[in-house]
């Protein structure tokens, strides 16, 4: 089968080239790769959030039989390791003193500092033998006072996890123009101020984390495939920073991977500790953590309690914002952990609309939980949420409508571009037009139909709505690298790695649009560092912004080439060649070849110009984003709620989003469809709970509540497509987060908005049907 | 897991003489339950005795006034069964409802009430329907079946062959599932049979138990409006992440006039 692509690949809903592949059982996941003479690792974890290791005694589990290594923070000690360095953005305090990073060794040294963190690392002939040896290994702790809770972590007396950190503060932060805001605030009729928290959350993605370490004497260099988001990154930081072996003597690959939505960014301890194993053993060396071990130690995402403070006038004129937030670290620097309450929610505070003056603060402290880093969104769900809430609860304290208060706030479009009062460049996007269709598409006319009928039901309905601004983030740099193989096939590697979101078709997409070749002839590789000299891992809503543009920037290349391999045939100047719908043709003249024709002469000197070699057509390209794209849009939710139980179910969800071009609707809508669900998985089900002991208390999916099929309404979703970027080469800007930026404040509005009637007018996610049961008894009590 | 034997005897006698031979035997129903538990290493037995292949322990029928379900009939077969629809439509779509597929066409109704987790279904609809359990030594009444958390009164190597259900005039079961595990978070069944009203309730405490109030309002008037706030005191209730006991015993009045109404048609 040949398909082509029209318009160089933008556009087309092509399907996705990889699930067949998927959907039969053929993915390529880290438990399906085995090596021959392969040994198993397991770890042992901590069960102390906070204790001194006073003796591990490993004899008899490494007496059993088949137990080949085991590895503890004495031999790290000794073999004199780096620790693992945070890669924060945000880097100094305030008063520009360097954050508080402690040493964060892939095992623990002498102390542990929370439930789940590695102990030992077994290495064995078989998985039992490993289960075997971790319940021989016996590891005397003495318990230390613990604290989980980042409001009970900065508290003086509260107890101390790192030394080099008083009051547990590795950060503080601040951006904008607080006499602005002050100025705002004393001008405006109305300061209202709101408490909210955004829970904490696990990513859980179905393909736990797991990777396979295979090291060659013969050549001194190591393979590691890592289900991991971001495989250049961390290769440096593993190869080059903690264990001293040199980059170039690390392949590390990412195969198919199941699931990542910011969990797998990070650089994580297991890998390291595996790496260490197979080459001791000269062995390979497999570890996969179990679904348990996920949820105490993949990185927790979120957990930020903030205080936001809205000034406006009596007409509903915006006037400043104010936001505090106290956002948990855990008990290490994640690879961006700092970043995400300090510049991950900054960024974006005030969304779409105008404001005098906008100025934020945070704290990030320690505690004694699992580290957190990046959950898709990485703080900008976080400020979405505080803005959108902190509308709607000033327009039910003030008697006010929600929606005219977004419409007469919104920032109009002939004031783009601008900077906005935290930085950001919004080049281009027409807010009040997104707004008004997300409004038309969500049926307002046939709302009080929908109203009356859930009301026949004895329920409650409610309409809300969020205008949510982002921007995109993770590596500006991207590489694509096109090789035309002998056999007529074409290898496009490019550094961005895929966690599920459909890069092999949509690269694919765009080189065979581009270059006019069959999208079957297109073997994707993705996430290999011998493949593409440099990737950006994925992350921040990149993929297509930066590396849909290096294919771009790649196929635009080959086609020069290709103009001046026909220009040679033709004996015309180059510039007189175009390209079109595959084929190179001079025009007004009979002359013309098609990309197939270039490509197979690309190999002899005699087809070739001068200033061409042979191999010339295989070209590799990079492309450097120059500023962040900003992505925004409208989502509307229609809830019913149980007064009785305060069960919720979500009636209605529509969207409209700015993604600039859309190339592939179909991956879009997939992009929107799955940040949704986990927005609203964030708004009514997931949370992550410690104790205060610092014990997790939803150690598997029997407590942590994740969305399922029938939690999910369908959604409606629409592009506005008017306002591509300059800012890339596709005009695209980000879509794979977006879903779940809007979708918290969206769905809590509207179920505000059905227990207004009661004086309702906020509860903390997860609106779980106790807590809505009881906002509504407390607010019956109260009036 | 740790290591163990399995046993697959085709009979109830190869079953007991396969139980007397095992140094510490464990018998495996639909396993939805014990399979996990392997999994995670917290049961350790020699052998496991599975009851999938003794073919009397499968089957449902319909005499009298009665439905005699056989221990190791999958909840999906109750589910789908016409007799059971037609008798007791309650005791249908609460097998229905337990799990989801996979749980529904392996888990039994034997080993669920076994096992008695507290936030099972099958537990509500054996007390609340007033069944016998009958095993291979006695009959024992629902009310003196379910002793515990996880208890019964069964004694060691006693197996549950079927479960006798007298057919009610009426029965309803409403369950608010827990949003993690789908389990009941409270469910309630609601029977009427002449005079006799019984109410039991599962997943809100440690055991699943009948609320003598409900029943005495339900039996002089079977109304919703009998059901009264309080009727259920939650100092005993389960309190957990999920919900609390106060919450819980909220939960108990409303799902219980909703099964009455259900109940009433």
């Amino acid at each position: 089968m040949s398909t082509f692509v029209a318009r160089n690949g933008i556009g087309e809903s092509q399907r996705r080239l990889e699930d067949f592949r998927f959907l039969t059982g053929h993915g390529q996941y880290i438990d399906d790769i085995n090596l021959e003479n392969q040994t198993y690792a397991m770890v042992l974890r901590s069960p102390e959030a906070h204790a001194d290791i006073k003796s591990i005694d490993v004899s008899e589990a490494q007496a059993l039989d088949g137990v080949l290594l085991i590895v503890t923070g004495e031999d790290w000690k000794a073999a004199g390791y780096d620790p693992i360095p945070t890669k924060s953005g945000v880097r100094k305090f305030k008063d520009g003193s360097d954050l508080k990073e402690p040493p964060h060794h892939p095992i623990a040294i002498d102390r542990v500092r929370y439930v789940g963190q590695p102990v030992a690392l077994v290495v064995a002939e078989s998985l039992d033998i490993c289960r075997d040896a971790l319940e021989l290994i016996d590891v005397d702790y003495d318990s230390l006072p613990a604290v989980s809770h980042q409001s009970a972590a900065i508290k003086d007396g509260a107890p101390q996890i790192w030394d080099i950190a008083p009051n547990n503060i590795c950060l503080d932060f601040e951006l904008g123009d607080e006499e602005a805001q002050k100025k705002a605030f004393e001008a405006a009729d109305h300061v209202i101020t709101l408490e909210l928290v955004n829970n904490r959350v696990t990513a859980a993605p179905i393909e736990p984390r797991g990777a396979l370490a295979d090291y060659d004497a013969a050549t001194g260099k190591y393979t590691l495939w890592n289900s991991s988001q971001n495989i250049h990154a961390n290769r440096d930081t593993m190869a080059d920073t903690v264990l001293k072996i040199g980059k170039d003597n690390l392949h590390h690959i990412a195969p198919d991977v199941g699931g990542g939505f910011g969990a797998k960014n990070g650089v994580y301890q297991e890998p390291i500790l595996i790496l260490h194993a197979t080459k001791q053993l000269g062995r390979p060396v497999k570890w996969i953590n179990d679904r348990a071990e996920s949820f105490l130690s993949d990185t927790h995402g979120r957990d930020q309690v903030s205080k936001v403070q809205l000034a406006l006038d009596n007409d509903g004129t915006f006037r400043g914002l104010r936001t505090e937030t106290v956002g948990n670290l855990g008990a290490f620097c994640g690879t961006v952990g700092p970043f995400t309450p300090t510049g991950g929610s900054s960024r974006t505070q005030g969304g779409p609309f105008r404001f005098d003056g906008i100025y934020y603060t945070a704290i990030a402290p320690f505690t004694n939980t699992c580290p957190l880093d990046p959950y898709r969104g990485a703080g900008r769900p976080e400020g979405s949420y505080q803005m959108d809430r902190i509308i709607d609860y000033a327009a039910a304290k003030l008697g006010m409508d929600p929606i005219e208060l977004r419409r007469k706030n919104l920032i109009p479009e002939s004031a783009l571009p601008m900077k906005s009062p935290m930085g950001l460049d919004i080049d281009c996007g027409n807010f009040p037009e997104v707004f008004e269709r997300t409004l038309q598409l969500s049926d307002r006319e046939g709302y009080a139909k929908r109203k009356e009928a859930t009301e026949t039901k004895g329920l409650k309905r409610g309409f809300g709505v969020c205008m949510y601004l982002e921007c995109t983030g993770g590596g500006p740099k991207e590489e694509a690298t096109v090789k035309f193989r002998d056999d007529g096939k074409v290898d496009l590697s490019v550094g961005s790695s895929s966690t599920g979101m459909g890069h092999e078709t949509v690269f694919a997409q765009l080189l065979a649009g581009h270059l006019g070749l069959p999208i079957e002839d297109i073997s994707f590789h993705q996430a290999d560092t011998d493949a593409t000299s440099l990737g950006g891992g994925h992350g921040g809503s990149r993929g297509l912004e930066v590396g849909g543009s290096a294919v771009t920037q790649t196929s635009r290349e080959i086609i020069e080439v290709g103009k001046k391999i026909a220009a040679h045939r033709f004996d015309v100047d180059a510039d007189r060649v175009a390209f079109e719908d595959g084929r190179f043709h001079v025009p007004d003249t009979n002359h013309t070849m098609t990309i197939r024709d270039a490509i197979d002469a690309q190999n002899d000197p005699e087809n070739l110009p001068d200033d061409l070699e042979p191999g010339c057509m295989n070209v590799s390209s990079v492309f450097e984003r120059g500023v962040i794209s900003i992505p925004n849009g409208g989502h509307a939710c229609e809830v019913e709620v149980d007064a009785d139980t305060g069960s919720i179910k979500v009636d209605g969800y529509w969207v409209v989003d700015d993604f600039g071009t859309i190339v592939n609707k179909m991956l879009a809508d997939g992009q929107v469809m799955g940040g949704i669900a986990q927005g609203i998985g964030q708004a009514l089900l997931e949370n992550i709970v410690y104790d205060e002991s610092g014990q997790l208390v939803t150690g598997s999916l029997m407590d942590y509540a994740l969305p399922r099929a029938d939690d999910i309404p369908n959604m409606v979703i629409g592009y506005y497509e008017d306002a591509p970027t300059q800012k890339n080469l596709l005009g695209v800007k980000g879509a794979g987060e977006a879903g779940c930026v809007g979708a918290p404040p969206a769905v809590v509005n509207a179920v505000c908005d059905a227990l207004k009637e009661f004086g309702v007018h906020h509860i903390d996610m997860p609106l779980t049907p106790e807590r809505v049961w009881r906002a509504i008894q407390d607010a019956k009590s109260n009036n | 897991m740790y290591e163990f034997g399995i046993k697959t005897p085709t009979s109830i006698d190869d079953v007991k003489t396969a139980l007397g031979e095992a140094e510490d035997g464990q018998f495996l129903a639909g396993g939805q339950t014990l399979i996990p538990v392997l999994k995670q290493r917290l049961a350790m037995p020699s052998d496991l005795i599975s009851l999938s292949r003794v073919g009397e322990l499968s089957g449902i029928k319909v005499s009298g006034d009665g439905i005699s379900i056989k221990a190791m009939t999958t909840h999906a077969a109750v589910a789908a069964d016409d007799d059971v629809k037609s008798a007791i439509p309650a005791l249908a779509r609460l097998a229905g409802g337990i799990g989801d597929p996979h749980v529904r066409n392996r888990g039994t109704i034997g080993g669920s009430i076994a096992n008695n987790d507290p936030a099972a279904d099958y537990p509500a609809a054996v007390l609340g329907l007033g069944a016998t359990v009958i095993t291979t030594e006695r009959e024992i009444d629902a009310d003196n079946f379910f002793t515990g958390m996880f208890d019964t009164s069964l004694k060691e190597g006693e197996l549950i062959t079927e479960i006798a259900f007298p057919i009610p005039e009426v029965a309803a079961y409403i369950k608010f599932p827990n949003p993690a595990t789908r389990y009941a978070l409270v469910g309630v069944m609601v029977a009427k049979n002449g005079n006799t009203v019984r109410v039991a309730v599962t997943g809100a405490g440690p055991c699943v138990f009948r609320v003598p109030e409900m029943e005495q309002a339900l039996t002089a008037s079977f109304s919703p409006d009998s059901i009264k706030d309080g009727m259920v005191a939650d100092d005993d209730l389960n309190n957990d992440i999920h919900a609390s006991g106060y919450y819980r015993a909220h939960l108990i009045g409303v799902l219980a006039r909703r099964a009455v109404a259900e109940a009433n048609g």
